[in-house]
């Protein structure tokens, strides 16, 4: 009971509320223009998190990312132009509302829905973390290694691209993480002599680099989205409540989907997303209904994208493992921060943890009354030129990736990193494969070679521990379950 | 900057190689068995393996399948009357290069020219190159640098070069 008393005497100071309320503004409006994603409104904020007190740096990230998921549903109602790509699976279901003369409702549902995906998602970390905590404090390194081989899979499995690219841009991002002086023997590794790349690629501006830059490129590439005219709106919290007890169904389903694909790594709610509105589709009534402006899909996908923040933080908790690509910039945070991810986490740092949850509840709960002001001002928001806001993130991508280590080489990591990210979207290789190697390359192969060096070259320790062996089956399924897809592939073709 | 799945997974074939080759090379941990060499050379062989596989084109088929999710998005977008993105030249493609091209010039510059005149230069480069008009891009260049300079240099105290611009008043020395 102490530790929920000092929990809220952390979250209760004047600092983590103001960076509350101002994170919480920045993500709406990020996370409503478009092209700006989520992702990116978070790595931008990684530089300024650096002078905040933990729990406030914890609080802007969490704030500015729950708000930046629902506002991206903003210009996809009014506009059709996803604000985030966490919203794009249902842009044209709420578009086709606003064309029936509802955008109110549009809105509203991804507003009132969004907050309570987010309310039940948080509730699920309460509930995961804990026992999943007292589990892992049991493990060894060949259990953690397992599960870190298995996080990376996963990260492949999911990617809604080809499974061998998403195994290579893996590969490409351990191999960045190989860079460097943090190696078994100290030796200089692939640092071609040059003092900068001793300490390693550092991970947040390879993350600005990959999520800021490469998006100001694309835009580069890309016709400026027409102006949002002005318009007034009606009462947006209208039957919110009478939808709530209406389906009851698509909106627990969408929470525990949304829960399930946060708490896998690499995949976030981007991916929730898409799976709930199938889903919602899948299990409708009425899925004739779907795509002529009808609240099914919207609630579902709505619920669903927000509860995956809030579990995406369990493996990131646990194990730092990243749950999505918004948690791999937040376990830099918190490293940063001296909150080392891991089981003892919970133990040690219990108070914390409970500051953390409290943060979460009240981030959902504030986005209701911001979000209605946000939808009020989003015709002048919109109005905002983009030549005028992606040369300010240029400049910011530069100051802020410089200001996180004084060092200007840092830049240098940005630039490049753009580019490769850049490069890679566009020949269809999944970034946030890459970015899951990056950061859990130097955990990998610690847990790798402690093992071999504990087993004495031996395989067969790997196995021999229970939870190890379950864990080394997933991941040898995971890994081989791209054969296996392509080969029933290959006899069905056959067949038919 | 599309390059055929060929060409990126000779790319990686070659990347993974060096890599494994690379690894090879260095020096073991005396009396361990295993040392820094044995990570580099399990992901560049993996590399080289998934380089290969991507040329010869497995795994093709999945993307494919998104691809044709996204042509059919896009479709329904133009008959919306919202125009696709124009086809323009090869040369087309190099614009996307400003943006990490104006951060090689920060890079350089920062420290000779001050932190108020690159910065300054990066902002007109960037906006005009988004299509802004002179009548935008100008007061955005004078302003935006000068509020960065504030949040970073007096709330963060991250230590901006003044360079040749020294302007004790808003900080820079």
């Amino acid at each position: 009971m102490s530790n929920l008393t000092q929990a809220f005497a952390l979250v209760f100071q004047t600092d983590v509320l103001l960076a509350i309320l101002l994170a919480s503004i920045y993500g709406l409006v990020v996370g409503s223009l478009p092209g700006l994603s989520a992702t990116m409104a978070t790595a931008l904020l990684v530089p300024i998190t650096f002078y905040l007190s933990p729990i406030a740096a914890i609080a802007t990230i969490i704030a500015a990312s729950a708000m930046a998921i629902f506002s991206g549903d903003i210009p996809g109602a009014l506009l059709r132009i996803p604000g985030t790509p966490a919203s794009a699976a249902y842009t044209d279901e709420a578009y086709a509302m606003t064309r029936k003369g509802q955008p109110e409702l549009a809105l509203g549902i991804g507003l009132w829905f969004s907050a309570l995906g987010g309310i039940a998602g948080t509730l699920s970390l309460m509930l995961l973390a804990p026992p999943l905590a007292e589990m892992a404090l049991q493990f060894s390194t060949y259990e953690n290694f397992w599960l870190a081989f298995l996080g990376l899979m996963c990260a492949t499995l999911v990617a809604r691209s080809s499974p061998v690219k998403a195994i290579a841009s893996m590969l490409l991002g351990l191999l960045v993480s190989c860079i460097g002086i943090e190696n078994p023997a100290g030796t200089p590794r692939f640092t071609f002599g040059m003092t900068d790349l001793f300490g390693g690629i550092e991970v947040i501006p390879a993350l600005v680099g990959v999520f800021a830059v490469s998006e100001v490129m694309r835009a580069m590439m890309s016709a400026e989205p027409p102006k949002l005219p002005f318009r007034r709106f009606g009462s947006i919290l209208k039957n919110q409540w009478n939808l709530t007890k209406q389906y009851v169904a698509p909106q627990v389903r969408g929470n525990i989907v949304g829960i399930i694909i946060g708490v896998l790594p690499g995949a976030g709610a981007d991916m929730a997303a898409w799976v709930s509105y199938s889903m919602a589709k899948r299990f409708s009534k009425t899925p004739e209904k779907f795509g002529t402006g009808h609240p099914e899909g919207l609630i579902e996908a709505g619920a669903s994208n927000n509860a995956s923040l809030a579990s995406g933080w369990v493996p990131a908790l646990l194990f730092a493992i990243p749950g999505d690509t918004i948690t791999a910039i937040a376990i830099g945070v918190l490293y940063m921060k001296g909150l080392n991810p891991g089981p003892t986490l919970f133990t040690e740092q219990a108070s914390s943890m409970y500051a953390l949850y409290i943060i979460f509840i009240i981030a959902n709960i504030i986005m209701i009354p911001l979000g209605i002001m946000m939808i009020r001002l989003a015709s002048r928001v919109l109005r905002a030129p983009r030549s005028a806001i992606m040369p300010v993130i240029v400049l910011m991508c530069a100051v802020g990736s410089f200001a996180t280590g004084n060092n200007l080489f840092a830049v240098l990591t940005v630039a490049a990193f753009g580019v490769l990210g850049y490069v890679m979207e566009r020949n269809g290789y999944p970034v946030a494969a890459m970015v899951l190697g990056i950061i859990m390359g130097t955990m990998v192969e610690q847990n790798l070679v402690t093992s071999i060096m504990k087993s004495d070259g031996s395989v067969l320790p790997f196995f021999d521990r229970p939870v190890a062996a379950v864990l080394a089956a997933m991941t040898i399924g995971a890994l081989l379950w791209p054969v296996f897809a392509w080969g029933w592939r290959r006899v069905r073709m056959a067949a038919a | 900057m599309y390059l055929s799945d060929r060409v990126t997974g000779l790319f990686l074939v070659a990347l993974g190689g060096v890599a494994a080759y690379g690894g090879s090379r260095l020096p073991p941990v005396p009396g361990q068995q295993i040392g820094p060499e044995v990570f580099p050379m399990v992901v560049g062989i993996g590399l080289a393996l998934c380089g290969g596989m991507i040329a010869a084109g497995i795994g093709r088929s999945y993307e494919d399948e998104a691809e044709a999710d996204l042509a059919k998005i896009s479709a329904e977008t133009e008959a919306d009357g919202i125009p696709a993105a124009a086809h323009h030249s090869r040369w087309w493609e190099l614009r996307a290069l400003i943006p990490p091209a104006l951060l090689l010039f920060y890079y350089f510059a920062v420290d000779r020219l001050g932190f108020l005149p690159t910065a300054g230069v990066v902002i007109l480069v960037a906006s005009l190159a988004l299509g802004a008009r002179a009548r935008l891009a100008v007061p955005l260049a004078l302003i935006a640098p000068l509020f960065v300079n504030l949040v970073f240099l007096k709330l963060l105290r991250v230590p901006l070069p003044s360079g040749m611009l020294p302007l004790p008043w808003i900080g820079l020395p």
